[in-house]
């Protein structure tokens, strides 16, 4: 329902009724949770340690960072996601908040959150923390998504920064440790999101997003899921042989990563019909999985310390 | 009062339920400053440490 809007003499709204739900909706909770876990992990594989408190805080600025640049996408993206099914309930096209009170909202939350950062860890990580956003919200949302099929390839360095930025709230500066979590994330996007848009091309090109399924078409776009999911999976294995993912975090790697793979083949092979759009959903959805459990057995093995140590054999 | 004063835009019509959905945004905004004063408590306490106490009134 939307909702009802205060108004000048002129018509213009000025301010919603939106609800607190609707605010927290333009933050994409789904994708900071991800970014919650991300870089917990970032902080948890850091050689060194970090005050729990500050360890807190840290986090509820990045994640609060990273839902103000959602928010700020949704600010500007509010015209094509009323073309598309999947993002015509968003809060601003459904008409329950203004994009006034979107941009503002996103604005605030972004600089407070880098500065929060600043204050509460150190310089680096807000910088971090501020560029993630401006790539989010500038790069990714505003230039690249509708310019280029590779838009979500390249703006997948914006969901990746985060367990690099956990690192650098620990140790002040960037290791090998989180450049492999932020490859693992990086290499993960194409194939995640590809997925999901094989099966919304016909929204997509409603708004005129070239999207790599409606620019190459689905064969290429198949294929490329493949390439993406064989580099991943062994990528996703390295904390592993790198001594900062123990023996739980070689078996999950080495058994969801053949998984991911097999269902990257099921998208390739199955091009027709229900079976397909089935096939997509089915790596859509195990892709989220697979990144989950990924962090989250190298949070339980190096936050806990239940770590089942592996010899190191690089790194 | 002045003649040529700015004649000030009439006050929106709000049913009630858009009322009482305003106060629920309206309380949870109280809520989360309230959250962010002892966010800010709790950081500073930890960032000084027990040096915090000794201090010069």
């Amino acid at each position: 329902m939307s909702a009802a809007f205060d108004t000048r003499n002129d018509g213009v709204a000025l301010t919603s009724t939106g609800e607190a739900r609707d605010f927290f909706a333009l933050l994409k909770p789904r994708v900071m949770s991800l970014v919650i876990v991300t870089a917990l992990a970032g902080m948890a594989t850091a050689p060194g340690s970090v005050h729990p408190v500050i360890a807190l805080a840290s986090l509820l600025a990045i994640a609060v960072g990273a839902g103000a640049s959602g928010c700020l996408n949704m600010w500007y993206d509010a015209d094509i996601d009323v073309l598309m099914t999947r993002t015509a309930k968003r809060p601003i096209p459904a008409g329950r908040v203004l994009p006034s009170e979107a941009l503002a909202f996103g604005l605030t939350l972004s600089i407070g959150a880098v500065l929060v950062l600043g204050l509460v860890a150190n310089v680096l990580s807000a910088a971090m923390l501020a560029f993630t956003i401006f790539f989010y919200a500038v790069v990714y949302s505003m230039w690249l998504k509708r310019w280029t099929p590779q838009n979500i390839v390249i703006g997948g360095a914006a969901g990746a920064f985060p367990p690099m930025i956990g690192e650098a709230v620990v140790t002040g500066d960037l290791g090998m440790h989180s450049l492999v979590l932020f490859a693992i994330i990086f290499l993960w996007t194409p194939p995640h999101f590809w997925a999901l848009a094989l099966v919304k091309s016909a929204d997509y090109a409603r708004a005129g997003i070239p999207m790599m399924p409606n620019v190459a078409g689905p064969a290429a776009t198949r294929r490329q899921i493949v390439l993406y999911s064989l580099v991943m999976a062994p990528v996703a294995v390295l904390p592993a042989l790198m001594g900062f993912g123990g023996l739980a975090y070689l078996v999950v790697s080495v058994t969801t990563g053949l998984a991911m793979i097999a269902l990257a083949i099921r998208v390739w092979l199955i091009t027709e019909g229900e079976a397909a759009t089935k096939a997509c959903y089915s790596l859509f959805g195990f892709s989220i999985l697979y990144l989950f459990a990924l962090f989250a057995v190298l949070l339980v093995e190096n936050g806990l310390g239940l770590m089942w140590a592996l010899p190191k054999v690089m790194g | 009062m002045s003649e040529s004063r700015r004649k000030l835009p009439a006050p929106a019509a709000f049913s009630p339920e858009d009322m009482a959905r305003r106060k629920r945004r309206n309380i949870a905004l109280a809520l989360v400053l309230a959250g962010l004063v002892v966010f800010f408590f709790v950081v500073t306490l930890v960032k000084t440490g027990p040096a915090i106490m000794n201090r010069p009134l």
